[in-house]
């Protein structure tokens, strides 16, 4: 484990001051080009040399014939050529004094034949040099926050706190229009490849370290390292979260065994326990994975699974305490203290106890104040999951019906939806137990959105932010356990 | 006789794998408990060995090619005199048509509760032990947690909080609960043998039973022998 992300050979790959870039052209249709421009696009503000063997100029960039003739050594090399010259690109690179490269291109081990020897011919020339690389088969790194984004989509959304590994470069590069539907983000985020070079652990490592990751997502489809990847993760663990989503494939029917317990050690009974072992909350699809994100990197402490839910309507209420038993949650009773604080708000028609039915009361402030107020102060409970449902529409019509003129409706319902918000900031900024929403309007509506903006976790439908709730409560788990391990080893030790 | 040399002289007969005798030699040396039994070549040793284990006894058909004893008549059960014991061991001499080192008399071990524990070999994890729910539903009830090895006593626990049916771990129908603190031990102790014994493949312990009182005691196991560990 390293205390900085300097110490790490990713860190001049995700933190390059200056980059040569080879494959990309001046003809818009090839893959480099585009790399080239997902880079510009986010406005890299370091150098960039393209190197071409006949272009002068590379979408208005000096270009150079080869990158001996580069005027510096630059911190990273891009290569995006066609297999059977990456290798020769890498020595040439080795000679300029390159110490670390992305290699995108494909055609090496992953399709087998000629392509296992190019490869091995590509970690020679690599290690004749002691270049670090990320790749082959690989789309390279998003840092956004940097202005670095190597990938072939432009990047969207904002920089976040999901430090991501990815073992797919669809996971990272086709995600960013995903996450910004929820106002999150990568911090950075690996495509790893073929992991000729550097591999998953190695990424994990610097996640580990870095500052601006609050959450390690991890997509797997099998690890090398296995020993290495449970130290690494352990040793991240008590720091901050990791969850994982790992696609087993189906080797378990061609294991031949002559044990019981060799023909049940399916790979994905294993990695089920390995992932336990490290400390590591398993994701089961990678709409899960960023939901748990979502919810580790907003409330990475939580201290248990006693959930008070908030509703002002029945089927919501019902449908969010079913879907948190089912995700071994619990529902405590509401303490005789907070029953006669919520009295005077909640009318005759509503429910205390829990889940919370608030109806239709008179006052809709004391929907986003007065109540969860006293619900996050509540003692027997550990979380308040939230029910959102008025809508900006509905918002607007009430504004409407009190008679305000029509040119001024959007200002007041703005007005309104601000004074809502701010109440629920406010609530959060006061109170340290983690606030969850669930609500079934779109995330781009209005409260919705000022609320998932500020870092509010909002989830489509209970049953996922049950889930989320649940994996926060089993990082906490996990993360006492390691550490009571480590304190074991420390007195053993003394 | 220390482990290794246990194994090599298996290795050195040419065994694909170790009796269940030998087995369970292996285990005791771990620390693992398992049934008190004695290995006998004839009918009068199988009844001075009941004798001396007292009654009820079982009495297995014993070689380290025989991997599935029950399927060959190799198994007599609940053996509660003498000349029951002479009986079975001469059924069990007919039935099974192999070499056999010997018939194994053992205790007869009183639970329901059946565990399994076991060691596998990843290539990229190395030695990973198995715990489960064991006996004859092991393949139907499929609840089984793996661990790497090492591990401690916090982890070996967490085993079997991960287990869907930890609950016969616990108080059951007026049966004590399981001594944790043996079965973490046991645990340990096999991952200890996939990091200390390369020549060990695959192991198994099936069933692991808990006593009503709360003891577990090895009745059956298995250990897969590898030719050339590299």
């Amino acid at each position: 484990m390293i205390e900085s992300i300097k110490s790490s050979p990713l860190y001049p790959i995700a933190n390059p001051k200056s980059i040569a870039i080879f494959g990309a052209s001046n003809n818009a249709t090839s893959m480099g080009t585009g790399l080239l421009g997902s880079l510009l696009g986010l406005g890299f503000e370091g150098e960039i040399y393209p190197i071409h063997p006949k272009e002068d100029r590379v979408l208005n960039i000096e270009a150079y014939r080869s990158v001996l003739d580069l005027p510096k050594v630059p911190d990273l090399a891009l290569i995006v050529l066609p297999t059977r010259v990456v290798s020769e690109a890498m020595d040439a690179c080795g000679r300029k004094g390159i110490k670390h490269a992305i290699v995108i291109s494909g055609g090496f081990k992953e399709v087998g034949g000629d392509g296992v020897s190019l490869e091995r011919d590509l970690v020679a020339a690599a290690n004749k040099y002691g270049i670090r690389f990320l790749g082959p088969n690989c789309i390279g790194v998003a840092n956004p926050g940097y202005k670095v984004n190597t990938t072939f989509m432009v990047f969207e959304g904002a920089p976040g706190f999901i430090g991501m590994a990815s073992q797919s470069g669809s996971f990272v590069t086709q995600m960013f229009s995903y996450l910004s539907c929820y106002a999150i983000g990568f911090s950075t985020a690996f495509s790893v490849g073929n992991e000729a070079n550097i591999d998953i652990v190695d990424c994990m490592e610097y996640l580990g370290a870095c500052p601006d990751t609050k959450v390690i997502a991890l997509y797997i489809e099998g690890i090398r390292r296995g020993r290495a990847f449970v130290e690494m993760a352990r040793s991240i663990v008590p720091k901050k979260p990791i969850v994982a989503f790992y696609i087993g494939g189906s080797e378990t029917g061609s294991r031949a065994g002559l044990s019981h317990t060799g023909a049940m050690a399916g790979p994905d009974k294993l990695y089920e326990g390995i992932f336990r072992q490290g400390g590591i909350i398993r994701a089961r699809s990678m709409t899960e994975l960023f939901d748990l994100c979502w919810m580790l990197g907003s409330f990475p402490r939580i201290t248990g699974r006693r959930v008070m839910i908030q509703t002002h309507s029945g089927g919501p209420g019902a449908e969010a305490a079913d879907a948190c038993g089912r995700a071994g949650l619990e529902l405590p009773s509401l303490s005789p203290e907070t029953i006669k604080r919520l009295s005077p708000f909640v009318p005759h028609t509503g429910s205390i106890s829990n889940p919370l039915d608030f109806t239709f009361g008179r006052n809709i402030t004391d929907y986003y104040w007065e109540i969860p107020k006293v619900l996050l102060e509540e003692k027997n409970a550990d979380v308040l999951l939230y029910y959102f449902s008025m809508s900006g529409g509905t918002i607007e019509r009430t504004i409407r019906q009190l008679g305000i003129p029509p040119d001024q409706i959007a200002e007041k319902a703005a007005e309104m939806v601000n004074v809502q918000s701010n109440s629920i900031i406010r609530l959060l900024e006061t109170h340290d137990k983690p606030f969850v929403g669930y609500t079934f309007l779109s995330l781009k509506d209005q409260l919705v959105r000022k609320l998932v903006e500020r870092g509010i976790p909002i989830f489509p439908g209970p049953q996922r932010a049950a889930r989320a709730i649940e994996a926060a409560y089993q990082y906490t788990c996990l993360r006492d356990k390691i550490l009571a391990s480590v304190f074991q080893e420390k007195a053993a030790s003394r | 006789m220390r482990a290794d040399d246990l194994i090599q002289s298996g290795l050195n007969r040419g065994q694909k794998a170790l009796s269940e005798y030998e087995s369970k030699k292996l285990l005791s040396l771990y620390g693992i408990p398992v049934t008190r039994e004695k290995l006998s070549r004839s009918a009068d040793e199988a009844v001075s060995a009941a004798d001396g284990l007292g009654f009820p006894v079982a009495l297995k058909a014993c070689s380290a090619e025989l991997m599935h004893k029950s399927e060959r008549g190799g198994i007599e059960l609940n053996i509660r005199s003498e000349g029951d014991v002479r009986r079975a061991y001469e059924r069990i001499i007919r039935s099974v048509d192999l070499q056999l080192e010997g018939v194994l008399v053992q205790e007869m071990v009183p639970g329901q509760r059946e565990l399994v524990v076991g060691l596998s070999r990843d290539t990229q994890f190395g030695p990973c032990v198995m715990l489960g729910m064991g006996g004859i539903m092991t393949e139907v009830f499929q609840d089984t947690v793996f661990r790497m090895a090492p591990f401690d006593m916090i982890e070996a626990k967490d085993m079997t909080e991960e287990l869907r049916f930890k609950a016969i771990l616990g108080a059951f129908r007026g049966q004590k609960p399981v001594d944790m603190e043996i079965l973490c031990r046991t645990l340990i102790a096999v991952g200890q043998i996939g990091l200390e014994l390369e020549t060990v493949s695959e192991l198994d312990i099936n069933p692991l039973i808990i006593t009503p009182e709360g003891r577990l005691v090895a009745v059956d196991a298995l250990v897969i022998l590898k030719r050339n560990p590299k």
